[in-house]
């Protein structure tokens, strides 16, 4: 008799099945509805040169975002990541324009990341500095060091030198740098998922009383993840010297409000109302989509900026109302 | 007045007379007459959007939007004059719409318990985009002339330049409000603990939203000052105003101990000597971030609990050694 019980497909575990598959993976249905109305809107959308440069456009992003995905989902906030990338940036197109080769150049750019990384987590992690405030004040500083190395212009870049080459490069229609960014998520992403690192940085935001007192090193943990940040914003930056064939000192504001959106909006899938890394490549490609559909449908910029501002919103929320317990939500509310 | 309170403010003299000296020294002009005009004029444009930070700090949250805000209201006066309304429902129009949009924020943050800083960035990139929507981006000037905003820069009451006259008016509006009324031990109470406020009958989500409310109307009131000065409005009224503001809530609060409206006023005014300060000396304007950040960066350092605990020993350590002598 309970045999036969059991064998009977519950409807309601059935149905709140089916809405948790929904929910889970809400973005990939999202991502997919997105690319078939554009394809149909605007059949050039699905030309090869077009999808290489939304796939160029989304591996740089990506590559910047990787590391802002773990400082929020251990319960802090990043807004120097963008302006990291404009150093980065103005850093490489100053020295190669120098006469410094681009290898050379590019170590010195990541240095910056490193650098402006580790005063991040040494100011938050160490001094428990209210994380916003920070990293507002040392991206302040970045955007002014990199407008000091143009002399508040930009820089045109001679050649684009060996990373230009690699931006060049692609496989069919797959962008080398693309293949790139797969690689550094899948890193990513066995990091978050099999390496003890991972779970402490969702323990983090859960309860970092609890994470300190049950000894595990948070505050070397929260320098990591502005460490990773950092760095992650710095390739970011070389990159983009490359692919626009200069240094822009004000190219951090249109990626401000992009990574935040990105890595909210991934808090959506998966792992529902954390930020995790998939989730935010899925963001990425969902956002570069829309950038480039809404570019060929006639949208301007300020069009595009209150899309994204109401996607961030419809993101937060989500990710709030995700979330067990909503006191713990108030990421990097943190005095 | 307490002992504690004595050697703030006297700190904070000792900053102000240094800060003169030096640059008073390095550039004789730093001291005269116009340029302390030119150094308040400063603080009435960029460090009134402090005013309204102040509220939000005190209360505990961050606020992100009002650059946006104040872009959106400026341009909606803009639009709004140049429409051929009058000058006066014209600001009261921008200031309107600035403030509906901080009660959204005000609303999502307490209401919906939506994070603070990512609510406020959404709404920002929101209102920014929205204040393209009337000139797709373009300035706008018509009507300027006629109007009389450009009077709002150049006029003088009662021996004051207009926008210093407003200043002071709201400085000490907001000090009544903050620390001569009910409502103003209602805003620190909100901060200090939400549930003991709440259970004590304080409207906490009422306080939050006013909060939000106050710093984007008085965000949008800086843009319009920006664009009385420029004779035109444009989208980038509030660019500058997001570091200088929480530099001078935070530098304020470093010098006094907590947010408060003296204290603002007080770090708005050393933030605004050090920008004038290197702008005489030709300093290029792109170091400004630069000072602005580190002058944040040591003030929260200072704000730091620990680091009061350690100046309070500092000081029992002297009066100590005093009693003993």
């Amino acid at each position: 008799m309970s045999d036969t019980v059991l064998k009977q497909p519950d409807p309601v575990i059935f149905v709140r099945g089916l809405r948790e598959i929904f929910v889970r993976y809400s973005l990939f249905f999202i991502c997919i509805a997105v690319v078939l109305t554009f394809s149909i809107l605007r059949p050039d959308f699905t030309h090869a040169e077009n999808i290489k440069e939304v796939l160029i456009s989304a591996s740089i992003s990506g590559i910047m975002f990787l590391g802002v995905t773990w400082v929020v989902a251990a319960g802090e906030i990043d807004i120097s990541f963008m302006e990291v990338a404009a150093l980065s940036d103005m850093l490489v197109a100053g020295l190669v324009n120098a006469g410094w080769g681009w290898p050379l150049a590019a170590c010195v750019g990541l240095l910056a990341g490193v650098a402006v990384g580790l005063l991040n987590g040494f100011l938050v992690g160490y001094m428990r500095l209210p994380a916003l405030i920070t990293t507002l004040a040392t991206g302040g500083f970045a955007r002014s060091m990199a407008a000091v190395i143009g002399l508040g212009s930009s820089v045109e870049v001679s050649h684009t030198g060996v990373v230009g080459r690699f931006l060049n490069l692609h496989f069919g229609f797959l962008p080398a740098v693309a293949v790139l960014t797969i690689v550094l998520y899948a890193i990513g992403w066995f990091i978050q998922e099999k390496l003890v690192f991972g779970h402490y940085i969702y323990a983090m935001e859960q309860n970092r009383e609890a994470v300190v007192e049950a000894g595990i090193p948070a505050r070397r943990l929260t320098l990591l993840v502005y460490l990773i940040s950092g760095i992650a914003a710095a390739i970011a930056g070389i990159l983009l010297t490359a692919s626009l064939a200069s240094g822009q000192p004000r190219i951090g504001v249109s990626f401000f409000i992009d990574g935040l959106t990105t890595v909210l909006l991934g808090g959506m899938v998966i792992k529902i109302g954390q930020p995790n890394v998939l989730g935010t490549l899925l963001a990425v490609l969902l956002l570069a989509v829309l950038v480039s559909g809404t570019a060929l449908l006639g949208w301007s910029d300020w069009e595009r900026d209150i899309l994204k501002g109401a996607l961030l919103f419809i993101g937060v929320t989500i990710v709030v109302k995700g979330r067990a317990t909503p006191e713990t939500a108030q990421m990097g509310g943190a005095h | 007045m307490n002992r504690a309170l004595g050697i703030r403010l006297g700190a904070f003299l000792a900053m102000v007379l240094v800060i003169g000296a030096v640059f008073g020294l390095l550039s004789p002009q730093f001291l005269s007459q116009n340029n302390i005009a030119a150094i308040f004029r400063h603080m009435s444009a960029d460090g009134i959007a402090g005013l309204g930070l102040t509220f939000v700090i005190v209360v505990r949250r961050f606020d992100l939007s009002f650059p946006g805000i104040a872009a959106l209201g400026a341009m909606t006066t803009g639009q709004l004059i140049a429409l051929g309304y009058p000058l006066f429902p014209s600001i009261l129009g921008g200031i309107t719409l600035g403030a509906a949009c901080g009660i959204i924020n005000g609303l999502a943050i307490s209401v919906l318990m939506l994070p603070d800083i990512v609510t406020t960035i959404a709404m920002g990139s929101i209102a920014y985009g929205l204040s393209f929507i009337y000139s797709n981006g373009a300035t706008i000037s018509d009507n300027f002339m006629e109007s009389g905003i450009l009077d709002i820069n150049d006029q003088k009451i009662a021996y004051l330049d207009e926008p210093i006259f407003f200043m002071l008016v709201l400085y000490v509006f907001a000090w009544i409000v903050l620390h001569r009324s009910r409502f103003g031990r209602a805003f620190y109470a909100t901060g200090e603990n939400p549930r003991a406020a709440l259970f004590s009958g304080v409207h906490v989500r009422f306080y939050v939203i006013a909060a939000f409310v106050l710093t984007s109307a008085t965000a949008v009131w800086a843009g319009i000052l920006h664009c009385a000065e420029a004779g035109q409005a444009d989208p980038s009224a509030g660019d500058g105003f997001l570091t200088p503001a929480f530099a001078s809530v935070y530098l304020g609060a470093a010098l006094f101990g907590f947010a408060s409206v003296p204290a603002t006023f007080a770090g708005t005014l050393l933030i605004s000597m050090m920008l004038n300060g290197f702008t005489l000396l030709s300093v290029p304007y792109y170091y400004s971030d630069a000072i602005i950040s580190i002058v944040l960066i040591s003030a929260i350092a200072f704000f730091d609990p620990r680091f009061a605990v350690i100046l309070q020993r500092i000081i029992n350590m002297r009066s100590l050694t005093g009693a003993y002598k």
